[in-house]
């Protein structure tokens, strides 16, 4: 059945040219894809995100096309963007006059010296197709280089945008190097128009001492596939947090793989918003390797309609890993009869001085929480849609650029009903 | 004491959660101005009358009559009851994470606002009116932000109760065990601002376990509830007996006299 149609897909997506640059990356994926196919429901981790939706499109590889981002942009970080349009950088859409002295924020196509880190985040294995797919074919993509001890002041902002008159592919790639003692806050934003299939690579390299907070936005568009990969590095003492929100695609997949040396501390949160026929999937894995890091992953997802989220999270520690503290927390809200949850947590722990906890909640409002505020006044509708507003906004709280935090509770709102209750930041 | 037609008036209320009976026939009737309270020992069914009152979904009225204000209480939502002008005080507040304090607050104030044609306040015009209101609580402006009762401690939950009721204004105020959980300083403070908030046109129905808070919220009714009906009730001198006797003379009695 799909499996014919998914060589096809990879097939045809591998017989376009391969560009010049990264030969060898490129060749070691191609390998690899040669004898490998599209995963299907019968493998274990693909099975509740049935991909034969991409049965019968035809990609192409993405053209470069104007944009118009005058909707995306946001204030605290107006000279410190970069916009790539169907994965090719978009200079005039771009504005890096506000970077800080010292920091590298450039496009991959002008950053030699970003050669030798290119694809050596994570381990030199299992490589999921879709990463593979990037690698072999991605055009351009960001590189960002902090120098030690440098905090950078100002957020930067990534736009990865996607426009499709016909089904096209594209392959966003970021690279994030931290050196030791460094510090920075990214945007990384995903959206588009169209149907098409991204599959974004993000490799993160935090160095010792260095902090990176990273918000990720996935508001593609309705007939989008996305099928992300991110890895993280994160050595001695350095800190990662990342929070995931999905919103859009009509299926969407994101695979972190974050790595900690002793000492960490990685943040790890998620949120997915679905309704109609939408499918959201994480696969998140983290490797305590070393003794007393300390990571905590929150993922929510709110599912109306016929849609379906996907959670499995995979925590291992190291036997050596003494003094590990590890919390996972699934916590899932079903606003319809036909919505559907999956959610998983898989700890494996070979050490045996550690704090680890992991909850797993699927269910509908709280009555007693309904009863609370209806209590204070607000109707059953109200109620309910403050209560969803805020299982979502609570993802929120954190978010540290505050015209983002802002646009983003007014997306929640929208999505929740709850714009009808005003002002709620 | 007071004259007039009851602000609430109970009769004959029985009422039942899954199936079980847990009221069994409550006379009670309440006049603006005045303050009751419902005392008894634990599983008596003295929360369960605050919560058949505010509107729970989980208990079912089974038999009797509620009239608020001369409307019968039990043709309106939970909702609209709190529009209406009752108000319930919760023994454990909820948390509500993700909606700010203050949010939540404006929006309560201003639901009431738009049932009694009122102007809705705006955040700035908000801002001004609560941060007269945090100030006969105590409670620190800090909370306003944060999100609702989102790890408050027990006593901080409870200041937040009293903070909504002085929000809301209501006509009847039903305190569903106030003084838990509450150490003896943070009960005067919240004491005495519930007794600020006590007008000729309100009235306050106390239920408690502990005498405690009537030295503070000083009661001209008292009543003790056991089993699901009130065994007796009394003036304010009743609290002072049943703190040094506890309920068990009470039971004693009602079942000697075979009364209710």
């Amino acid at each position: 059945m799909s499996t014919a149609t998914a060589s096809h897909l990879l097939a045809d997506l591998l017989a376009t040219p391969r560009p010049a640059e990264w030969a060898e990356l490129r060749q070691a994926a191609e390998a690899r894809l040669a004898t490998r196919d599209l995963p299907t429901t019968r493998d274990e981790d693909w099975k509740y995100t049935d991909l034969k939706a991409l049965d019968g499109l035809a990609f192409t590889p993405a053209p470069s096309v104007p944009v118009d981002i005058s909707g995306l942009l946001l204030p605290e970080m107006v000279g410190t963007r970069q916009v790539f349009v169907n994965g090719h950088h978009a200079p005039h859409a771009s504005c890096v006059s506000a970077v800080p002295a010292g920091v590298r924020f450039l496009p991959l196509s002008t950053a030699s010296e970003a050669c030798h880190a290119l694809g050596t985040v994570g381990p030199n294995a299992n490589q999921s197709v879709f990463e593979d797919l990037n690698t072999a074919r991605f055009s351009d993509g960001a590189v960002i280089l902090v120098p030690k001890n440098l905090k950078v002041a100002l957020p930067l902002h990534l736009l990865f945008i996607t426009k499709a008159e016909a089904p096209v592919a594209s392959f966003p790639r970021l690279l994030v190097v931290l050196e030791r003692g460094a510090e920075l806050e990214l945007v990384e934003e995903h959206h588009g128009e169209g149907t098409y299939l991204t599959c974004p690579v993000v490799e993160v390299r935090v160095a010792e001492g260095a902090i990176l907070r990273h918000e990720r936005v996935q508001r593609d568009g309705d007939e989008a596939f996305h099928l992300g990969t991110l890895k993280a590095e994160v050595a001695k003492g350095g800190q990662y947090h990342s929070r995931t929100l999905s919103f859009g695609a009509r299926l969407s997949r994101q695979q972190p793989w974050v790595r900690l040396a002793e000492g960490a501390e990685c943040s790890l949160d998620g949120l997915a918003l679905l309704t109609g026929h939408q499918v959201a999937d994480t696969h998140s894995f983290l490797l305590h390797a070393e003794p007393n890091a300390s990571s905590h992953q929150l993922h929510k997802c709110i599912v109306d309609g016929k849609a379906r989220a996907v959670f499995n999270g995979q925590i291992i520690v190291a036997p050596h890993a003494q003094g590990t503290d590890a919390k996972q927390q699934s916590r899932n809200l079903l606003l319809s009869e036909t919505a559907q949850v999956d959610t998983k947590p898989q700890l494996e722990i070979y050490a045996d001085d550690v704090k680890c906890s992991h909850g797993a909640t699927v269910g509908a409002l709280d009555p007693e929480e309904l009863f609370y505020l209806q209590s204070r006044g607000l109707n059953a509708d109200d109620a309910r849609n403050l209560l969803t507003y805020g299982f979502a906004a609570d993802v929120l709280t954190h978010v540290p650029v505050a015209s983002l935090r802002r646009a983003l509770r007014q997306l929640v709102m929208a999505r929740t009903q709850a714009d009808s209750l005003g002002d709620l930041s | 004491m007071t004259t007039g037609v009851p602000m609430l008036s109970i009769k004959n209320l029985t009422a039942s959660i899954h199936g079980t009976p847990v009221l069994k026939g409550i006379d009670l009737e309440i006049k603006a101005g005045e303050i009751h309270a419902i005392m008894g020992p634990n599983g008596s069914g003295k929360s369960t009358l605050g919560k058949v009152l505010a509107g729970h979904p989980s208990y079912e009225v089974t038999g009797g009559e509620v009239l608020f204000e001369g409307q019968n209480l039990f043709e309106l939502e939970a909702d609209a009851r709190a529009r209406a002008g009752l108000f319930m005080g919760f023994q454990h507040p909820i948390e509500v994470p993700g909606v700010s304090n203050a949010s939540f607050l404006r929006l309560a104030y201003n639901k009431k606002a738009e049932a009694e044609g009122r102007d809705e306040l705006d955040p700035l015009e908000f801002d001004d009116f609560i941060h007269e209101k945090i100030k006969l609580v105590s409670m620190r402006e800090e909370f306003l932000d944060r999100s609702l009762n989102e790890g408050f401690s027990g006593g901080e939950k409870k200041r937040n109760e009293i903070l909504q009721m002085a929000v809301l204004e209501p006509k009847l105020a039903i305190l569903d065990e106030l003084d838990s959980g509450l150490d003896i300083d943070a009960l005067r403070v919240l004491g005495d601002a519930v007794n600020k908030l006590q007008r000729a046109d309100r009235a306050l129905l106390i239920i408690t376990h502990f005498p405690r808070i009537l030295e503070t919220i000083q009661p001209q009714f008292v009543h003790v509830l056991s089993g699901g009906r009130i065994l007796k009730s009394s003036g304010k001198e009743l609290a002072v007996e049943l703190e040094e006797r506890g309920y068990d003379w009470v039971l004693e009695e009602a079942a000697a006299g075979g009364a209710r």
